[in-house]
């Protein structure tokens, strides 16, 4: 699907920058992981001829878009590669309809069957024609994802599409793109600084860091061994788990989830069957911490556990638990962390609410 | 000049002023765009150039352009060779000093609409498949129509007041070069000439305020939109 090698010096960064970057896929996902500032986005940039390294080749599929010694450059609007980005983008002077129907043959595929099921998967034909400035966030992102898709692209290039939008909206939108991936069959390559979507929607994925490749292969596999890499804070964020199921409760509407020690996470009801291992995640905010256990909360679990770690990044505190034989993070202020008076040794309850849960290995929960 | 041909006058200020800014509209889009968009260290000089034409004064910039479009110089010559006819002293030359003066309060305005306009969109575009004319066409221009409005009715209030440039390559003659500006300058040189004079000063005043409340309203309604 995409095939790359590419370096450049930016003399003019604070430190030199030097992005040196070589890489194979075979999709039809591939998702790009780093901080910000390990040169994901001009990665895209390349990708999508809106930035030229100094030396490089980049081939999608079959058809080399870049070589340098070469002097291949087919410039970006004949790569066929639509670009999508943190903030939607949408072009203020037009209306909804006027942003779908923007690319070359968009306006006539808007009104085709599969423009049609464009729109119902995106679910914006209600929006249709809105205009702009009345969309909310959520809705922005998935006209701009319906308008790079009635490009007829040959790859979908994705940069950040979630991460300007709260915690709900970006699984929305996530689950979205996994249908997107599904039932459009549109391969696409896309950045992100959050394990949970990889784990959620790439086939392959690369890490980046200080402009190098570190780590390159399965999600799940180079998610697993986050501290060889370095990626410590970066993976610390999410909670990832894989976790086997011991029990369905179809009425209560959850899965149990061996967490070791007879302690159980209570998960969306899934049907896998028990004894099977599944992979989950849920955002470090998710996790509530309490002193007590406290008495009649609707949240599923409340789970004994004990600090492990405290963390300061910054503004927020990330702090480890141990429950049962697993760990898990939550994300606190440095106030509340001050108030609950936390160490590392303290037991502590901590609070997941069971639909902050997803299941991460295909069908969405 | 007697003091009832004054309509002439006025129209003849008001075609020279829309002439000025239809023909410059293309060239300082143009401008305005190069202004906004290039990195190059040329760009300082070029912008320099364009912005000349405010600070010299205008009499200045008549006789510099006197040099260039004269009967006996280059550019006049090859106009004469192709239209049979002269520059110096005419309406087009009218319209010339204009548009000259105008020019620059044209492009900056365009140069700071397109400024404001987020290259990021342009990126998009082109990677939904529009190349580089287009997108200028379909995203660039359409988002800095406000400015390219206010910018045009700036410089129509400039070319209304023109008087300095025009009076040295179109000089004064009635019907043909006498503006209202020119106008104003004979009627004070003339015995009883201060009433029509007024009375010209006064639409002059009207005529430009009215330019300029439009220009205000059009970057105002930019800066909402």
């Amino acid at each position: 699907m995409l095939e790359l090698a590419l370096s450049h010096r930016f003399p003019s960064r604070a430190s030199a920058f030097r992005l040196d970057i070589a890489l194979a896929s075979r999709g039809p996902a591939l998702g790009i992981f780093g901080a910000s500032g390990s040169g994901k986005t001009t990665l895209l940039h390349a990708i999508a001829g809106l930035f030229r390294p100094e030396e490089g080749r980049i081939a999608v599929g079959d058809r080399v878009v870049f070589a340098r010694p070469g002097g291949v450059f087919v410039p970006p609007e004949r790569r066929r590669l639509a670009l999508v980005t943190q903030d939607a983008l949408l072009f203020p002077h037009r209306s909804v309809r006027g942003n779908l129907a923007f690319a070359p043959g968009a306006d006539a595929r808007l009104d085709s069957p599969a423009g049609r099921r464009i729109l119902e998967v995106l679910r914006i034909e209600p929006l249709l024609e809105r205009r702009i400035e009345h969309l909310s966030g959520g809705e922005r992102q998935r006209v701009a994802i319906g308008r790079a898709l009635l490009a007829d692209p040959s790859l979908l290039l994705l940069d950040e599409p979630t991460s300007a939008l709260d915690a709900e909206l970006s699984r929305d939108v996530l689950g979205l793109l996994m249908q997107v991936k599904q039932t459009l069959g549109v391969p696409m390559v896309f950045v992100t600084h959050r394990a949970a979507e990889l784990l959620a929607l790439a086939d392959d994925c690369v890490v980046l860091e200080a402009g190098r490749v570190v780590a390159q292969g399965l999600p799940v596999e180079v998610l697993q061994r986050p501290r060889a890499l370095g990626l410590a804070s970066l993976v610390g964020v999410d909670n990832l788990l894989r976790v086997p199921v011991v029990a369905h409760d179809e009425t209560g509407g959850v899965s149990l989830l061996d967490l070791g020690a007879g302690i159980t996470l209570a998960a969306p009801l899934c049907d896998v069957p028990i004894g099977r291992a599944i992979e989950i995640g849920f955002y470090a905010d998710e996790v509530l911490i309490c002193l007590e256990k406290p008495a009649g909360i609707s949240a599923r679990n409340a789970l004994a556990c004990v600090v492990d770690s405290i963390d300061r990044l910054g503004h927020e505190v990330l702090v480890g638990l141990r429950v049962g034989a697993t760990a898990i993070r939550a994300r606190i202020t440095p106030a509340a962390a001050r108030e609950l008076e936390l160490a590392t040794g303290r037991p502590v309850v901590a609070l997941v609410k069971t639909s902050a849960i997803h299941r991460l290995d295909g069908e969405p929960t | 000049m007697t003091p009832d041909a004054q309509w002439p006058v006025i129209l003849l200020s008001i075609r020279v002023a829309v002439g000025a800014v239809a023909v410059s509209l293309v060239p300082g889009i143009a401008a305005g765009w190069l202004l906004a968009r290039w990195q190059h260290p040329l760009r300082a000089l070029v912008q320099g150039l364009v912005m000349l034409p405010l600070v010299l004064p205008p009499v200045v910039t008549g006789y510099l352009l006197l040099h260039l479009l004269g009967r006996s110089r280059p550019f006049g010559q090859l106009w004469h060779v192709w239209t049979g006819g002269h520059l110096a002293y005419t309406t087009t030359a009218c319209v010339i000093a204009a548009a000259v003066v105008g020019f620059p309060l044209l492009v900056e305005a365009i140069r700071l609409s397109m400024v404001a306009v987020d290259p990021r969109l342009e990126q998009v575009s082109r990677s939904l498949g529009r190349g580089p004319v287009d997108t200028f066409l379909r995203v660039t221009l359409p988002l800095s129509l406000p400015g390219v409005a206010s910018g045009a009715v700036l410089a129509f209030a400039r070319a209304l007041g023109e008087f300095g440039a025009t009076i040295v390559l179109a000089g004064n003659v009635a019907g043909e070069t006498r503006t209202i500006p020119v106008a104003v300058y004979t009627l004070l040189n003339v015995r009883d000439g201060e009433a029509a004079a007024t009375r010209l000063v006064l639409v002059s005043v009207a005529l430009s305020l009215a330019a300029l409340l439009v220009s205000f309203w059009l970057s105002a309604r930019k800066r909402s939109a």
